[in-house]
């Protein structure tokens, strides 16, 4: 049959090779494709006319800009460029652009889902000082409370060396701005899974919050447990020991009043030197409630901590002590910083 | 802020889904971390307070995942979410406009899923979203709101009525249009009403009112809607009903109960089995459920009168009025609709009209029919009296096209139907002249006249034209005009017939039972013999109160049934007697099996009974008092109604016989011409399509108009291919073998070829048997034989 025949050679041409030949081009595989095609232009899309290099305010923009890249080495890198150029410029010079437009485009990397970048703002960060960072303390707290209730735990852990390195620095302020009390202390709850008891209706529960902390799974990644407790509970006991002590009086205010003599209390009614001095008054912003209340002083910092979050503390620190080892040590000082925060306090009816 | 790709392995660690699962299985042991999320969404909803027109990707989780995962879970935490919904509600009413659409969506959604777990109620979900369908600028966010409330209405309204959340919604509506009547604001207001209306979720006057007040507001859309509602509203909802009940295929039962039988039987065939045995169970009660009353929009109206006044100053008579042509014609159409409707007197409406009935007006067919249906018997003669004349003027003349006085002479008749003594003789007569006209539109449209005027004003057409039934009632004085103003006395459509049909079972009954089928025959001796029996028959009648439930009937204890005397006495000589009585429930399934050889019967009988008796007009009147007895006497039952019913189509198709069967009867004759009038209902519009009429029969089709009638005839034979071929391919498509001898016409040669070649070897003795077996085979009727 001649179709037959046919079907077989083309078959066995399947299998057989090609021949080479000097000064032929090589014959185009079967499923070859050609990708060829015919532009009347040439288009280059990023070109740069510059004949000389950026300046340093040009890169520092430009590397702002990148902290929003997709890619996080690219984020990274940029963080540390700019932390060199924020560490490396003479002092009393400001930076190419003013802090009030830094800060609003690094807090949102506190959130960043890698590490790497997450060290790196931290690195940043500690190059700052207090009275650059004062304005926007209630401002990064947000991100910073958003942090420590992540699911990520990594996240959870970063945001807490954040909010240390923001109590050394402006700790006054953290425990002072608006929810920057209340709010922040529920996370911290929330964060080591001491829940509030409310009513009687969690008896039946109550012996599990007892374990909470260290025994009672949660959802997430377990990552090192025990020395990420360790790592809560001293951040708690800063937290507490700033907002509840008595702030540390500097022995300049005598040398002061000797100088300005016969002027008494001239600081207040000199102009305030710091933004949104009436901040507490909230004349613009929606009614506040309790949970995001400005708490000034000591004194009422004290009360609702007293009302609101001592008894479950206390009841959480005496099941950390119970553990003994490194963390009983972390509760126990955090037991120090209520006691001695709570000293001189007596509830007023 | 670009949109940042986010790593499998970040996803892992932040994985809301997971959480949101595992809360579903055991809301208890994750309480904490719902609580630490929802610390998160509040921080996250603070720094989106913060500044809500930027972008809000902040991290791996947006504020958008947040705010769905605690719409999803929030039903279990109740205390922990108490804020929640007023939290979004703020959010989306304060920031709808510079929310990025995403999220704008989501939150939406997630109230929507809030309202579903019944987190919140409607009337809230409803106040939040109805005003931001009124503000918002995205089109698409106005659709997705519209779609949702429309949706949560439905479902609130799926069992029972939620009367008090339609009343709000509908006082909100209301509040809507009347608020601000030049804004184009209360469109959404239409809108949503018009849609619930075809749903029938809102079928009440509160709804009407709002269109009604749409109708009447500034802005042209607002117009428009509310007065397409009226005129399109209640067609729309019976298609939707009529689409709902079609669009269910039916079960057959008794084809699965088999199919179970033989197939496996496993515990999803009999699931899906049962499954079917409750849809047809739930179809049958459907079935059987009496017919919600629905009212039309244009019967709802509180004040139709005003309405249509206010309608017609303030859009059509006003000269500021920015409606263009067509939209005045819809405006228009209502006002006709309204006053043809209810019988009102809008005077000034006819003088308008005037100024557009010329053949040059467009679209001059729908003034036509608008004032053929503002028409009414209690419209004053001498207002129609000039437009007619104009018509007549304008339209029908020598001069004119043949479409033009067509439309012209169809206009007027549909005027004259409504209101005769719009008419005067000379024109009459004039106009009547057309019959004999070369074009056929122009002629019908005549005969349509005079036919008219046969009946209802014969002594104003020549005497020549009045035909031969006119002549003669004119003659004996029966036939009278009506006046202006004089009415009906009001009955029940078709009552003659029911009792023709009661007399007719009645004495069939009484032929059953052996007694002369005459009453009246018997004399006064037993008299009490016959109350017996009426008793009996109505006791028979109050047993089949329901059409469907005949069986499960029980008599009507206490009651007694009242009838007069003079009921018994009626029918007298009956001619043509049924020869052979049988039982009387055969004889009814016979009534039912040939109505039309019935309805001759009764015709028949009845042309005799006139011939027979002396003084008609007394027997006349004791008909008159006869079917006023039986209106007054006697409940009607559903059955006696379901019964009437179906004598009235009966009779409407009697009509349609020729003329001369037709004849015998006078009545009948009424009677047609009554039921031709009413062959429309009320409430359905007169369209231009009506008046134009068979104009199209006045000029030739073009080339294109015929060619397409042509393939419409054809149907789909798109290509040319024997008959038998397309027979073929037809049952192919439906699945269907070929016969036998097809199967042996294509069978492969080769295969015949060894049969062939044995043939020609036989034997005799072997051809004798197979020849034998032959005739044997084709006496048993085939191989397999045909007598099992």
């Amino acid at each position: 049959m001649g179709s037959s025949a046919k079907k077989k050679k083309e078959k066995k041409q399947d299998f057989q090779k090609a021949k080479l030949k000097v000064g032929k081009t090589k014959p185009k595989a079967s499923n070859f494709t050609d990708t060829s095609f015919s532009s009347k232009a040439i288009v280059v899309n990023q070109q740069s006319l510059a004949a000389n290099a950026p300046t340093q305010a040009a890169l520092f923009n430009h590397h702002l800009s990148l902290l929003t890249h997709r890619s996080d080495t690219q984020r990274r890198e940029s963080l540390s460029f700019l932390t060199t150029a924020l560490s490396t410029r003479p002092v009393h010079t400001p930076p190419p652009q003013p802090f009030g437009v830094i800060l609003p485009k690094l807090f949102p990397l506190v959130l960043d889902g890698s590490g790497g970048v997450r060290q790196q703002l931290l690195k940043l960060v500690k190059c700052l000082s207090g009275d650059e960072v004062d304005d926007h303390v209630d401002e990064i707290l947000l991100y910073i409370r958003a942090g420590m209730t992540h699911l990520a735990p990594d996240i959870r852990s970063s945001s807490l060396d954040l909010l240390e390195w923001l109590l050394d620095v402006s700790g006054l302020e953290v425990v002072s701005c608006a929810g920057g009390w209340v709010k922040t202390l529920q996370c911290f709850l929330a964060l080591l899974g001491w829940r509030v008891e409310t009513g009687t209706a969690s008896k039946w529960t109550s012996t599990s919050t007892s374990l909470a902390g260290t025994a009672k799974p949660t959802f997430g990644k377990a990552g090192s447990d025990g020395k990420y407790l360790v790592k809560k509970l001293h951040a708690l006991a800063l937290f507490l020991r700033t907002g509840l002590l008595p702030p540390t009086e500097d022995g300049l205010i005598g040398k002061q009043d000797i100088i300005t003599f016969p002027l008494w209390q001239t600081e207040q009614h000199l102009l305030p030197k710091r933004s949104a001095c009436f901040a507490h008054l909230n004349l613009f912003g929606a009614p506040r409630d309790e949970e995001s209340e400005m708490y000034e002083d000591r004194e009422d910092r004290q009360g609702i901590f007293a009302e609101k979050f001592q008894p479950t503390i206390e009841r959480g620190l005496d099941n950390a002590r119970k553990e003994g080892g490194e963390v009983g040590r972390a509760a126990a000082s955090v037991r120090k910083a209520v006691s001695e925060g709570m000293e001189g306090y007596s509830r007023e009816f | 802020m670009g949109k940042r790709k986010v790593g499998a392995l970040e996803k892992v660690e932040a994985d809301l889904p997971n959480l949101q699962h595992k809360i579903r299985r055991d809301p208890v042991s994750y309480k904490d971390d719902f609580a630490s999320q929802y610390h998160q969404y509040e921080s996250h909803r603070e720094i989106f307070m913060r500044a809500p027109g930027s972008a809000t990707d902040a991290g791996l989780i947006s504020l958008r995942e947040l705010i769905d995962f605690v719409a999803h879970v929030a039903d279990c935490y109740p205390e922990i979410t108490k804020s929640f919904p007023e939290d979004l509600m703020n959010l989306i009413t304060l920031h709808h406009t510079d929310l990025e659409p995403e999220l704008r969506e989501k939150i939406v959604g997630s109230l929507v899923l809030l309202r579903k777990k019944d987190v919140i109620d409607s009337s809230a979900l409803l106040q939040t979203l109805f005003p931001l369908l009124t503000t918002t600028p995205s089109k698409s966010l106005r659709a997705l709101l519209f779609q949702k409330i429309l949706s949560d209405l439905r479902s609130s309204n799926a069992k029972t009525k939620n009367h008090r959340l339609n009343r709000t919604i509908q006082t909100v509506l209301f509040n809507l249009v009347v608020s601000d009547r030049t804004s184009s604001k209360g469109l959404w207001a239409v809108k949503l009403t018009r849609e619930l209306w075809k749903r029938q979720i809102w079928t009440d006057s509160k709804t009407v009112e709002i269109m009604k007040e749409a109708s009447l507001s500034d802005n042209e859309k607002v117009i428009l809607g509310g007065v397409r509602f009226f005129l399109g509203g209640d067609k729309e909802r019976e298609e939707l009903a009529e689409e709902e009940s079609d669009d269910e295929p039916d079960i057959d039962m008794g084809k699965l109960r088999h199919q179970a039988g033989i197939n496996k039987k496993t515990r999803k065939q009999s699931k899906s089995l049962e499954k079917a045995a409750a849809t047809v169970k739930r179809r049958e009660r459907k079935k059987n459920q009496p017919h919600p009353l629905n009212f039309s929009a244009l019967h709802l109206l509180h004040d139709p009168q005003g309405f249509a006044e206010t309608l017609f100053q303030k859009h059509l008579q006003n000269t500021k009025s920015k409606l263009n042509l067509e939209q005045k014609l819809l405006v228009l159409q209502l006002v006709s609709r309204l006053v043809g409707l209810h019988r009102l007197t809008v005077i000034s409406l006819y003088s308008y009209f005037l100024k557009y009935l010329t053949p040059r007006q467009p679209s001059v067919t729908s003034f036509l029919a608008s004032l053929a249906q503002s028409t009414h018997s209690l419209v004053p003669p001498d207002v129609l009296e000039p437009l007619i004349q104009k018509i007549a003027n304008e339209f029908v003349s020598e001069a004119a096209a043949a479409e033009v006085a067509s439309a012209g002479l169809n206009a007027i008749r549909e005027i004259c139907v409504r209101q005769p003594l719009a008419m005067n003789e000379t024109l009459l007569q004039d106009l009547v002249m057309y019959k004999s006209s070369k074009d056929k539109g122009v002629m019908m449209a005549a005969k349509g006249l005079l036919s008219l005027y046969r009946e209802v004003g014969a002594d104003l057409l020549r005497k020549k034209d009045r035909g031969k039934a006119a002549t003669m009632e004119l003659k004996l004085g029966e036939r009278k005009q009506r006046r202006f103003g004089e009415e009906d006395i009001g009955g029940i459509e078709g009552l003659e017939l029911l009792e023709a049909y009661k007399e007719e079972e009645r004495k069939r009954k009484r032929e059953a039972k052996g007694l002369p089928a005459d009453a009246g025959a018997d004399g006064e001796g037993n008299g009490d013999g016959d109350e017996e029996e009426e008793e009996d028959e109505d006791e028979d009648d109050w047993g089949a109160w329901n059409i469907e439930d005949e069986e499960d009937s029980d008599d009507s204890g206490g009651w007694i049934n009242v009838e007069s005397d003079g009921e018994i006495d009626i029918s007298d000589s009956d001619s043509d007697r049924e020869t052979k009585p049988s039982a009387a429930k055969k004889a009814k399934l016979d009534k039912k099996a040939n109505p039309a050889a019935r309805d001759v019967d009764v015709d028949g009988a009845a042309a005799e009974e006139e011939e027979e008796n002396a003084d008609a007009e007394a027997e006349a009147e004791a008909a008159r008092q006869r079917v006023l007895n039986l209106a007054t006497t006697r409940i009607l039952t559903p059955a006696d109604l379901a019964k009437l019913q179906e004598l009235r189509t009966q009779a409407s198709v009697s009509k349609l016989l020729p003329e001369t069967q037709r004849r015998l009867h006078a009545a009948a004759k009424i009677q047609a011409a009554a039921a031709a009038s009413h062959n429309r209902h009320v409430d359905d519009p007169l369209t231009a399509a009506e008046i134009e009429g068979l104009a199209m029969l006045s000029h030739k089709q073009d080339k294109e108009s015929r060619d397409a009638a042509v393939k419409a005839a054809k149907g789909e034979r798109n290509e040319h291919k024997s008959s038998a071929a397309l027979r073929k391919e037809k049952l192919r498509s439906q699945g269907k073998s070929t016969t036998n001898k097809e199967k042996a016409r294509k069978k492969n040669f080769l295969m015949t070829l060894g049969k062939a070649r044995f043939k020609q070897k036989r034997s005799l003795v072997e051809t004798q048997k197979v020849l034998k077996g032959h005739v044997e085979r084709s006496k048993r009727g085939g191989r397999r034989g045909n007598n099992g």
